[in-house]
């Protein structure tokens, strides 16, 4: 029989799971998302069970159940003072702390009754009833009449308030989240990396830690939402930006519900430090909706001849209207951000019992919302120049938020910067889940954090050293970097550049230390036979950026334009400009592996590898690639 | 690893006067305090350099042990998906071109991409091979593609090979006249090759191995002794030629049979065709029986080991007798005397024996032989009979 016959020995494979049940959360003040490990090791931004990627940090309470999420920010119509939302960014505060005079239609945030000095919300809810007790056998037998077969009716539920603080609040909305996570995984989740705004204190960051392990989540790193990003740009597979360096500056425009935050980023070889940041919380998507809200209201009064006054809305009748029709826009902007065409905004029973159906399209909006855009702008070169940089210097705007999504947002940024810019929306990674996806980019980033701290070991003493680097404030993150772009000047006669030869940056400034560069290139021997040399000067450059105004070109013979070109302004143009500021070295090797190349030019490749220690030190080596003779240069610190 | 970037530029050639300036004695900018982003594998490279306090190049020898260690742990094929080592092997024009009604024909462990394998494949290794194939060939897959999209020919072929190996029976059958053995039961060197070879006794050695290891396959009893290497001892190679010279095979030969034609309800006819094959299946059993014996015979005949242990055999009774001459152990030379004697018997015995046996099996294909012949005879009267009827 062949089945008694010794056939093949494959083992079976024994399961290794290369990839750890970790998650990504991305916590903001009104939206939250997670993320999950793919087959692949990517991240992907799941969606809970009611099939939201964005899921609304809202709890809302009627009756006996709870609601969390979409469902609960519905309640905002007609439930709003059992629904909470906005309370992230009351975490680790006092009362006193918090302005509570802002109009708010959700919840009220009051002092909690026992403990001092913290805010806590207070809601309606129905407690069901205690079950009845028991009947004890002894003495019912005697007593009372025989039980009658019909189940006892259930008491109806007793009303109650219930104080819920914000870290309360908080733990059952990230128990809700990772519930999800663990639904959809089908595994229990081992750890999670949150984000938290730069803004967020020791205290905040504290609460929060507690909030998440009171919910029974193990908070492998709060991670501040730049890094986040950063993590999600930079380990992006290569081709799909393959137009950006290595070392790029990146601008990071979040642009939550609350508020807008910027970052300016240095990111060299994925290793991140922030230039600066700007917080301002007076423009945010709230302020988009806020617009929007009015034109439509405008168009409502218009049509029905009946008054709506909101964004304040003073009546309740107004403030009921104004609950229902921000829900409506949320859809209206997701659409416009999606397609070019004219986006709808329809609300049953807006007021008085009139339906109200509104359209606008991107034109319209974008004209609607240019304050908006304008102010984001504004806070975009207060930061950049803040930093001591020029809008020219960012080679990356990095995207953040739903409000973020908005394409006019992109194109009234962009206008300022320098052509070459890369935004998600020239990298088309916006749509489709791409890289840039202004909506899941953080949980996404997080995920993949998750994803490299689980792998750390804690065996030894170094490798617990090297888990708690990744905590906040450790002495690890400190780092110095340059101030100077090093690289190399090939000199060249009759060069047309100010530096008098052919520029090759190598070290950008703001490259945290120590550092390594190395690049490899081919140069051009000329035409003669015999030794060949190359030679190459270090130099450290000033970097700048020379404004020229011009008087726009006149067109001859159009005379009859004459009073419009009048009012034309000059023309600006910027250009980066390079200034030589001080020669650290020199070096010269032999060309021995030099190659013919077309017209009778002979060329090698070159590999010329910068190292910087940790306070300055330079050192050069250079060789002919792949394997030549290495050259070296040093150059010591000041320090 | 040390990143390396290309750069698209190409630098001029030095000026003809330009001499390196000497360094300027200065340093590098002074530097400014940053706090890094605790994010990302860079951070984490950055914090493990400073931490361990290595070099970059001792990190980069670091990371890539990490990555092998992680890779050996990971298995070869990450994804996770262990395919039994099956493989996958190239599909030649003439595979796809096979035609299902055919079938019988067909080399199934080929159209299953078993063909490394063969009999050893085992039952799972089947099963994830015909899984492969049929989400490579399904009908469905190809709707759409260019072509005939309803050429589904392969797929039939995937199927019927997938009904043969998944049952034992129809597999053992197969196995028996698997047509990738068959051929290679032909080349079966012959005496004169072996003897002409410059090396013969390495030749036999590496002709006859692979043979024996092949035709053990067959054996009801298992484990086969194989051939074995020169230095064999003598109970070695005789216990080999023991069990190869009663080779008890499973093979059969029902997978030659002709089909009982289904579509004619004569009970003769169906029972002639039975008859019929089973005759064949015992020709052909008769003939791989002989085939064995035939090579075991040439393989006796060849093996260089069969000279040395006669030689050495002759040398030890030339020894007993020199000692015989010499007078001295008397009694221990009649009983080897004695042995040699019995040896003797038996070998002559056994040779009785076999001949016998040959000499049965001619005398039984001369009887089937005429049997045939007696029922050729039959038939023919019978026909001549229907002849003169109609």
């Amino acid at each position: 029989m062949a089945a008694t016959l010794a056939n093949g020995s494959a083992d079976a494979p024994i399961e290794v799971s290369a990839i750890p049940t970790v998650v990504g959360i991305n916590f903001g003040n009104s939206y939250a998302s997670i993320a999950v490990l793919n087959k692949e090791g990517n991240a992907d931004c799941i969606a809970n069970e009611d099939g939201e990627r964005q899921i609304a940090c809202a709890i809302a309470f009627q009756g006996e159940e709870m609601y969390i999420g979409n469902q609960a920010k519905h309640q905002l119509v007609k439930n709003s003072q059992n629904t909470i939302i906005g309370f992230r960014n009351l975490l680790g505060k006092k009362f006193s702390e918090i302005a509570v005079d802002k109009p708010t239609t959700s919840a009220l945030v009051i002092q909690h009754p026992d403990i001092p000095d913290t805010p806590a919300y207070k809601v309606q809810i129905l407690q069901p009833a205690p079950t009845p007790l028991p009947v004890s056998k002894v003495t019912s037998a005697a007593v009372t009449p025989a039980a009658s077969n019909v189940a006892t009716p259930r008491s109806e539920p007793i009303s109650t308030t219930r104080i819920l603080t914000v870290s309360e609040v908080t733990s059952v909305f990230l128990r809700s989240l990772v519930q999800s996570a663990e639904d959809f995984l089908g595994r229990k989740v081992q750890g999670a990396v949150i984000t938290v705004p730069t803004w967020f204190g020791d205290e905040q960051k504290k609460a929060l830690g507690d909030a998440a392990s009171d919910a029974g989540v193990t908070v492998l790193q709060l991670l501040e939402e730049a890094g986040a990003a950063v993590v999600t740009t930079t380990l992006a597979p290569r081709s799909e930006n393959d137009s950006l360096p290595e070392d790029r500056t990146q601008l990071l425009v979040d642009l939550g519900a609350s508020g807008l935050e910027l970052s300016l980023l240095s990111v060299r070889q994925g290793l991140a430090h922030s230039l600066a940041t700007l917080s301002d919380h007076s423009v945010g998507g709230d302020a988009i909706d806020d617009r929007l809200i009015k034109f439509f209201a405008k168009e409502f009064t218009k049509k029905t001849k009946t008054p709506l006054t909101v964004a304040p809305a003073t009546e309740p009748q107004d403030k009921r209207a104004e609950a229902r029709l921000r829900l409506a826009v949320e859809h209206t902007k997701r659409t416009l951000s999606a397609s070019t065409g004219a986006a709808t905004c329809s609300v049953e029973s807006l007021k008085d019992g009139l339906d109200f159906t509104g359209a606008i399209n991107r034109l319209r909006f974008d004209m609607e919302m240019r304050p908006i855009y304008d102010g984001v702008y504004k806070k975009v070169q207060e930061l950049v120049e803040g930093a001591g940089l020029d809008l020219y210097d960012v080679d990356e705007i990095v995207y953040v938020g739903g409000s973020a999504s908005l394409p006019g947002l992109d194109e009234a940024l962009a206008a300022g910067f320098h052509e070459n810019v890369v935004t998600p929306f020239t990298a088309g990674t916006v749509v489709g889940g791409g890289v840039g996806d202004p909506t899941t980019i953080l949980a996404r980033g997080a995920a993949l954090q998750a994803k490299l701290l689980a792998t750390l070991g804690e065996g030894s003493e170094e490798e617990r050293e090297v888990k708690a680097a990744f905590a906040p404030s450790s002495r690890w993150q400190e780092a110095k970097a340059t101030t100077k772009t090093i690289g190399l000047i090939f000199p060249e006669e009759n060069a047309e550049s100010a530096l008098g030869g052919q520029w090759i940056p190598v070290v950008l400034r703001e490259t945290a230390l120590p550092c390594r560069r190395t690049v490899r290139f081919d140069v051009d021997l000329g035409e003669s036979d015999g030794d060949k040399k190359v030679g190459f000067e270090v130099w450290e450059i000033k970097e700048g950026v020379k404004f020229t105004k011009e008087a726009p070109p006149k067109f001859e013979g159009d005379d009859e334009d004459a009073e419009e070109d009048e009012e034309e302004e000059e023309i600006e143009t910027k250009e980066k400009t390079l200034e030589k500021e001080s020669l650290l070295t020199s070096l010269v090797l032999d060309a021995k592996k030099a190659q013919k190349a077309g017209g009778g030019r002979s060329k090698t490749k070159l590999e010329v590898q910068f190292m910087i220690g940790e306070s300055g030190e330079l050192s050069i080596t250079a060789f002919e690639a792949p394997d030549g003779e290495k050259v070296t240069a040093s150059v010591a610190t000041s320090l | 690893m040390s990143h390396v970037v290309e750069l698209p530029i190409v630098p001029p050639p030095n000026p003809a006067g330009w001499t390196p300036p000497a360094s300027s004695g200065k340093s590098v900018a002074p530097l400014v305090e940053r706090r890094l982003i605790p994010a990302g594998p860079a951070y984490l490279a950055h914090v493990k350099r400073a931490v361990h306090q290595l070099t970059f190049e001792e990190h980069d020898k670091h990371a890539e042990e990490e990555r092998k260690r992680f890779e050996t742990l990971n298995g070869v094929n990450g994804n996770g998906e262990d395919d039994l080592g099956i493989g996958d092997e190239p599909e030649t024009e003439d595979l796809l071109s096979l035609d299902p009604k055919e079938w019988k024909k067909q080399d199934h462990y080929a159209v299953l991409g078993l063909s490394h394998l063969r009999y050893k494949a085992n039952d799972e290794q089947i099963k994830v091979a015909h899984r492969k194939k049929v989400l490579k060939h399904h009908p469905d897959k190809k709707a759409g593609v260019a072509g005939d999209s309803n050429d589904d020919a392969f797929f039939k072929c995937i199927q019927k090979a997938m009904d043969v190996l998944s049952n034992p029976e129809k597999r053992r059958q197969f196995d028996s006249v698997d047509p990738h053995f068959e051929e290679l039961e032909q080349e079966v060197p012959t005496e004169k090759e072996v003897k002409s070879h410059k090396n013969p006794d390495a030749y036999f050695f590496e002709m006859f191995t692979p043979i024996f290891e092949r035709e053990a396959r067959f054996s009801r009893s298992q484990p086969v002794p194989m051939l074995g290497a020169v230095d064999a001892s003598k109970e070695e190679v005789e216990g080999f030629y023991h069990f190869w010279y009663n080779f008890d095979s499973w093979r059969s030969f029902e997978y030659h049979d002709k089909e009982v034609n289904e579509g004619s309800d004569s009970r003769d006819d169906k029972r002639y065709t039975e008859k019929k094959n089973k005759s064949e299946r015992a020709r052909r059993k008769k003939e791989d029986t002989a085939r064995v014996r035939q090579l075991v015979d040439l393989t006796l005949g060849l093996d260089p080991r069969i000279k040395r242990i006669k030689q050495e055999e002759k040398a030890t009774r030339e020894a007993k007798k020199k000692g015989k001459a010499g007078g001295a152990q008397n009694g221990l030379t009649q009983k080897q005397k004695e042995e040699e004697e019995k040896k003797r018997a038996e070998e002559e015995a056994k040779k009785k024996e076999e001949e016998e046996k040959a000499a049965r099996a001619e005398a039984k294909k001369a009887k089937t032989a005429a049997a045939n012949a007696a029922k050729k005879a039959r038939r023919a009267a019978r026909t001549v009979e229907d002849d003169a009827a109609a």
